[in-house]
């Protein structure tokens, strides 16, 4: 079925927004996402397609709540349990970020 | 360029798949069902519907194809031109 | 890089998750950092504005460009090769007739190698939902007016190649050395959302 992501000539978003003198990433885990995202395609842990399957996959309201590289972290993390690298247990961090 | 084993050539008119997709694909839902005419070959790569799961396949061309606006939006005077796998797509015969 | 606990979060949550990965060695130290560096010295607007500089003085250039945008970006010392694959650049010159706009509604497929990281706006739903639709709009809300003799090519990047657009050299540059050619250039303006 058609995705959150397939919005080609959908309906219902604002107008576009230019951002001045926008930085390539607005802090640094945004750029650690998109590094690490790199890193585990090279080693072959998932390949581009499933990582953009899993963001496709995400539930619709998570999706559009989302940040773009919010996206790619649930993403990432969906990848790394299905693929058995690690559990949601692990590779989740608790309230006071420990 | 195209090869003798090529399913289009430029200038070819071809219709994308109808199919409600079961995963991920990249056959964009406003090109879907339509008419489009083939711009050119555009390289070769394996479907992506079936790399997002993680299957292995032979590499197939993916082509350039250019759609009126009003044959996928019923207006608008400008063209949409989307790279697609030669699986989305079946020859459209001229009659 | 704002300090309100969200992003204070995701950030721990994101060193949390590197730290896991090196832990298994699936992440090697410093390994995100070559990374960023590498993405960011790399990819730049600067090189397409070359490409574009050289495409206007050198006719040949030009041709080569159209016809095989990944050996020709070669001849000035770029290329599509800096990403996780090399992935086949095509560019689309506006001309009189016809202007580009490119977009990738699926996602945000961008040749970043080439000019780094996209801009907020082209990643954003509000203009992948809408340049396909209605791209006079769009780029009008850009400050692109363009005649209705001139006819606009909508591209989207919805597979592997990723596109550039080279636009239309300005009138009265006929003096300007290719480096103030380049200058002209905006990221915009490769994107196919400004005149230059």
């Amino acid at each position: 079925m058609s995705r959150i992501n397939d919005v080609g000539g959908m309906a219902g978003f604002p107008a576009v927004v230019e951002e001045p003198d926008e930085p390539p990433f607005h802090a640094d885990w945004e750029a650690h996402v998109f590094a690490l995202n790199g890193a585990l395609i090279k080693r072959g842990v998932y390949n581009l397609d499933e990582f953009r399957d899993a963001q496709e996959r995400l539930p619709v309201e998570r999706y559009l709540a989302a940040s773009y590289y919010e996206r790619w972290f649930a993403a990432i993390t969906t990848l790394l349990a299905e693929k058995g690298v690690a559990t949601a247990e692990e590779l989740a961090v608790d309230d006071h970020g420990h | 360029m195209t090869t003798g084993t090529d399913r289009f050539a430029p200038g070819d008119r071809v219709r994308t798949r109808a199919t409600d997709p079961a995963g991920h694909t990249r056959l964009p839902r406003y090109a879907r069902g339509a008419v489009g005419v083939v711009v050119e070959r555009a390289g070769t790569h394996p479907l992506a519907d079936d790399r997002a799961r993680g299957l292995t396949r032979d590499a197939q061309p993916v082509w350039h194809v250019r759609f009126a606006a009003a044959d996928l939006f019923g207006g608008g005077d400008h063209t949409v031109t989307v790279e697609l796998w030669d699986d989305y797509l079946t020859p459209v015969e001229d009659t | 890089m704002s300090g309100d606990h969200g992003s204070t979060l995701i950030s721990a949550q994101v060193r949390h998750v590197e730290t896991l990965l090196e832990a298994r060695g699936l992440l090697d130290a410093g390994e995100v950092d070559t990374r960023i560096d590498e993405v960011l010295a790399g990819g730049t607007p600067a090189n397409g504005a070359r490409i574009v500089a050289r495409a206007w003085v050198d006719p040949g250039f030009a041709e080569r460009l159209l016809a095989d945008a990944n050996a020709t970006i070669r001849e000035v010392g770029l290329s599509m090769a800096g990403g996780l694959q090399e992935q086949r650049l095509k560019v689309v010159a506006n001309t009189e007739d016809e202007h580009n706009v490119v977009v990738c509604t699926l996602c945000s497929c961008y040749p970043i190698a080439l000019l780094g990281p996209s801009p907020g706006w082209y990643k954003s739903e509000a203009y992948r939902s809408r340049v396909v639709r209605d791209p006079r709009g769009v780029l009008a809300e850009f400050g692109v007016q363009l005649p209705a003799t001139t006819s606009v090519a909508v591209w989207d990047a919805s597979a592997e190649s990723r596109y550039m657009v080279l636009p239309r050299r300005p009138d009265g540059t006929a003096d300007l050395a290719e480096d103030e050619l380049a200058a002209l250039v905006t990221r915009k303006g490769l994107i196919g959302t400004a005149a230059v």
